[in-house]
């Protein structure tokens, strides 16, 4: 039994996406901290 | 490797590597100036955000391991290899609720040495500290050893230099500006690096299709598309059991609890460990390709850079080495804060000196950091190449500390005995199965047999601690 091309393309994009959607999330978190002063 | 075997030109590599020393030093000066005493150094004044502690948690955990040895996993472990890779984020993730209830149990901590004395006593503080400072510095050593051998792979640039030039750039930024410079870094190093990967990903795909890749794996090597590939799935086992032991035990996780602003710890934790989850897929998958693209691979630690250097030229070459430096930067840093936090208060602060001020400590820490990075360097001079083997022999150590610490912070039960002899006992055992079987078990075993023990003694336990003792304030 093996892992299918639809498997592989899932993890494959759905990693990359994660990643992406992930370092959009860290600068608009740091940006919502930025305003409010909760930076450090 | 010389400069002509290199991806990367050395005269780009030395301007790429000069640009970001001064960037990092630069800015771990500027955050440096906010730190007044010990726990302005130590712990950035306990104010850590959101978004810089969620970020710290991931860049901390993202190692020239993650970057280079995940799409050598994928090479050689297929499929699951990068699954078993990405386990390694269940350490953030169940550290979460630890780190919460940690901040609130010793709202004054300064590093998880105190929480072995206050809640075990001395006998098991002590052993604690001999395992802790031989996986620390055992993993320190390991990473500057990297940084030298990865630069002068992708680079030619000599062993020495490379390992010399960013352990130097990090002792210095993590000297002047503290954990509040090494988390401000690892933010930008965070970014760089995940953004870093997303572009390399995307880039490939444009070169070849998923399917290609499926298509060549199922002719040529279709063991790595095997649900059912034995190697791979014990890799999950040993991955996810350092992984939680490493998070659980090491003052690189506590000192950003302790940092961290009351009420972020669980929450940055827990999105720091989503953060990385995707990460070795990210940078694994990569490997998989090597075969529909035709590209050699003569060593399978280097494949990533050299896919990525096949398909993308001059911009890939120039894009991992941006991603490795900042990837062994973003731990390198964190090691040195945390262990030097570490001798600094459990050695000197609780040894030797208890009654020193704070600024005297402060001043103590920063020099524990460069010696430690002098130690570092003349251990890294003749490049031993088996130190990974040395880290693999701190596998049952790690393993045989997770039951005395989860035990110790949830159950009034929990007993130094408990604590002592599961250290002990696991530790022991472990390593007696790490020469006598394999590494492989090495840690699986110490922690079942630390387990059994901690568990035993705090079954037939009559002392039940005073959570109070852990609120120590000064």
């Amino acid at each position: 039994m093996t892992f299918s091309s639809g498997f592989l393309n899932l993890i494959i994009y759905g990693a990359l996406i994660w990643c992406a959607v992930s370092a959009l999330g860290l600068a608009g978190c740091l940006l919502r901290d930025a305003a409010r002063g909760d930076v450090w | 490797m010389s400069s002509a075997d290199a991806i990367l030109p050395a005269n780009t590599a030395w301007l790429l590597l000069a640009l970001f020393s001064v960037l990092w030093i630069a800015l771990g000066v500027y955050w440096g100036r906010r730190n007044k005493s010990f726990e302005d150094h130590a712990l950035a004044g306990r104010n850590i955000g959101l978004a810089l502690g969620t970020a710290t948690a991931a860049a901390t955990w993202i190692t020239s391991n993650t970057t280079m040895l995940a799409p050598q996993f994928a090479l050689q472990l297929g499929i699951w290899g990068m699954i078993a890779y990405s386990t390694a984020s269940f350490g953030l993730l169940l550290f979460a609720p630890m780190a919460n209830r940690i901040r609130a149990l010793m709202p004054k901590g300064y590093t998880s040495g105190d929480f072995f004395r206050l809640r075990y006593g001395k006998l098991a503080w002590a052993i604690f500290l001999v395992f802790t400072l031989f996986y620390s510095l055992t993993w320190l050593v390991s990473m500057a050893m990297a940084g030298g051998i990865v630069l002068n792979a992708l680079s030619g640039i000599p062993y020495v230099w490379g390992m010399s030039v960013i352990l130097a750039v990090c002792v210095i930024y993590t000297m002047r500006g503290g954990l509040a410079a090494v988390i401000g870094t690892d933010f930008i190093q965070s970014l760089i690096i995940i953004v870093g990967i997303v572009v390399v990903g995307f880039a490939v795909l444009s070169h070849v299709s998923v399917e290609e890749i499926h298509a060549n794996l199922a002719a040529e090597r279709p063991a790595l598309l095997d649900v059912l590939f034995p190697a791979a799935i014990m890799a999950i086992f040993n991955n996810l059991l350092f992984g939680l032991g490493e998070v659980f035990h090491n003052n690189v996780w506590w000192s950003r609890a302790f940092a961290f602003r009351e009420g972020v710890a669980g929450k940055a934790f827990a999105l720091g460990g989503l953060v990385w989850l995707p990460i070795p897929i990210a940078a694994g998958f990569i490997a998989l390709a090597s075969g529909a693209l035709n590209v050699p691979v003569p060593a399978p630690d280097m494949v990533g850079p050299l896919v990525i250097a096949d398909v993308l030229g001059m911009a890939g070459a120039v894009a991992i080495f941006v991603i490795v430096f900042c990837s062994l930067a973003s731990s390198i840093d964190s090691l040195l804060a945390a262990t030097s936090d570490l001798v600094t208060e459990d050695i000197y602060r609780r040894m030797i000196n208890p009654a020193a001020p704070q600024q005297n400590l402060k001043k103590i820490a920063q020099y524990v950091t460069v010696a430690l990075g002098v130690f570092t360097w003349a251990v890294c001079l003749p490049r031993i190449g088996s130190l990974a083997t040395v880290l693999f022999f701190a596998g049952p150590l790690v393993g045989a500390m997770i039951w005395p610490i989860v035990t110790g912070l949830y159950w009034r039960s929990a007993t130094s005995v408990g604590a002592v002899g599961g250290m002990l006992l696991g530790a022991g055992v472990g390593l007696v199965c790490y020469f006598a079987i394999g590494w492989y078990v090495a840690t699986l075993i110490a922690t079942a047999v630390s387990m059994i023990w901690v568990l035993g003694c705090a079954l037939i336990a009559k002392p039940r601690f005073d959570w109070a003792k852990l609120k120590e304030t000064a």
